[in-house]
């Protein structure tokens, strides 16, 4: 299998460069993060990338794949073109090969305030929550912040500083939807200028190549009507 | 930042514009595909009805909002510099403005 992937030391090298390998695949190689970490164990181990759980649940392993975001270790070698060209997500200052910087992306996930917001006292237990309000969370509660939609989203390429993006605003409706938050006018608010929710044109980047098959779209869309109908 | 519309009301007013210039357009097809007229006189008797001139009218105030609104869009996008925005979208309103007079003349023109 032909490989071309990106590199970049910014201690040893001037600007970034793409380089070619070639890999004798192994019968055991299935998805194409074994086969990065093949050309890193027997090739060149200074090739760098982050990985964990190898089976699409951390999504440390986001990288753009022939350009498409998606996952190495859930990305089958059956099926994709060759050269495969490896690109780290886009928009995003690199740190080292296919290795970024994901402080803006983490500070827009902070900025909408992604945790239960209940100024109401404290039961003896948990907050309960019936199957029905439970059920609202689903397709929602799943993300897994691999910043494969957000980096594949060209509103945020223009504005990452002042757009959510679609990471974010999944996780903004998730917050929004839950009974057991009573903070849902002001995260609507919060959301309501030109830049942190309508920057979106609906372009369905993000739920294309969401790897957990995920809808953003669909929950910016929501959170739109919310604020539409309490207009 | 908001300049002019911004957020909800500019999203409502691009969804409202669209929705209304498709049906004008579906409507116009319809109207010159079923029923054309035969003269240049039977044209103009048919855009200065009231209605007509008035659904008209709608249409390129429609049209006027929903290209304000996406080139505004675009301002913001791809005109990075702050200083250079108000200057532009100065250019855009006006440009916009002198549209909007110059259709609103013609409709007029045509009544007469």
């Amino acid at each position: 299998m032909r490989l071309s992937i990106f590199r970049y030391d910014p201690e040893r090298d001037a600007k970034p460069y793409m380089q070619a390998f070639e890999v004798t695949l192994q019968p055991t190689d299935r998805m194409l993060l074994d086969v990065i970490l093949r050309i890193k164990d027997e090739q060149d181990d200074s090739l760098t990338l982050r990985k964990s759980c190898w089976e699409g649940v951390c999504g440390s392993d986001a990288m753009n794949i022939n350009g498409r975001n998606g996952l190495a270790c859930v990305t089958p070698l059956q099926g994709l073109n060759q050269p495969v060209i490896l690109r780290p997500l886009p928009a995003m200052p690199v740190i080292r090969d296919l290795v970024v910087d994901m402080t803006q992306f983490f500070e827009q996930y902070h900025s909408i305030r992604p945790y239960v917001l209940n100024d109401e006292a404290a039961p003896q237990k948990e907050r309960l929550q019936s199957p029905e309000d439970r059920a609202k969370l689903d397709g929602l509660y799943e993300c897994i912040l691999c910043a494969c939609c957000t980096t594949q989203c060209p509103s945020f390429w223009w504005n990452p500083e002042r757009f959510v993006g679609p990471a974010g605003l999944l996780q903004a409706y998730r917050f929004i939807i839950d009974s057991r938050d009573t903070a849902r006018r002001e995260r609507l608010d919060d959301l309501n200028d030109a830049y942190r929710l309508f920057r979106c044109r609906t372009i369905m980047n993000c739920t294309e190549v969401c790897p957990r098959g995920l809808a953003p779209s669909r929950a910016i869309e929501k959170i739109r009507l919310m604020l539409a109908g309490r207009s | 930042m908001r300049m002019g519309v911004s957020g909800l009301p500019a999203w409502l007013v691009q969804r409202a514009s669209a929705v209304y210039m498709l049906v004008f357009i579906v409507y116009l097809i319809a109207h010159f595909g079923f029923d054309p007229p035969d003269s240049f006189g039977s044209w103009r008797a048919w855009i200065a009805g009231p209605a007509v001139s008035l659904a008209t009218g709608v249409f390129f105030c429609a049209l006027l909002a929903h290209v304000w609104v996406g080139m505004r869009d675009v301002i913001l996008d791809y005109v990075r510099p702050m200083a250079a925005r108000p200057p532009a979208l100065a250019v855009l309103a006006a440009s916009l403005l002198i549209l909007g007079a110059w259709l609103a003349r013609i409709l007029l023109r045509s009544q007469g």
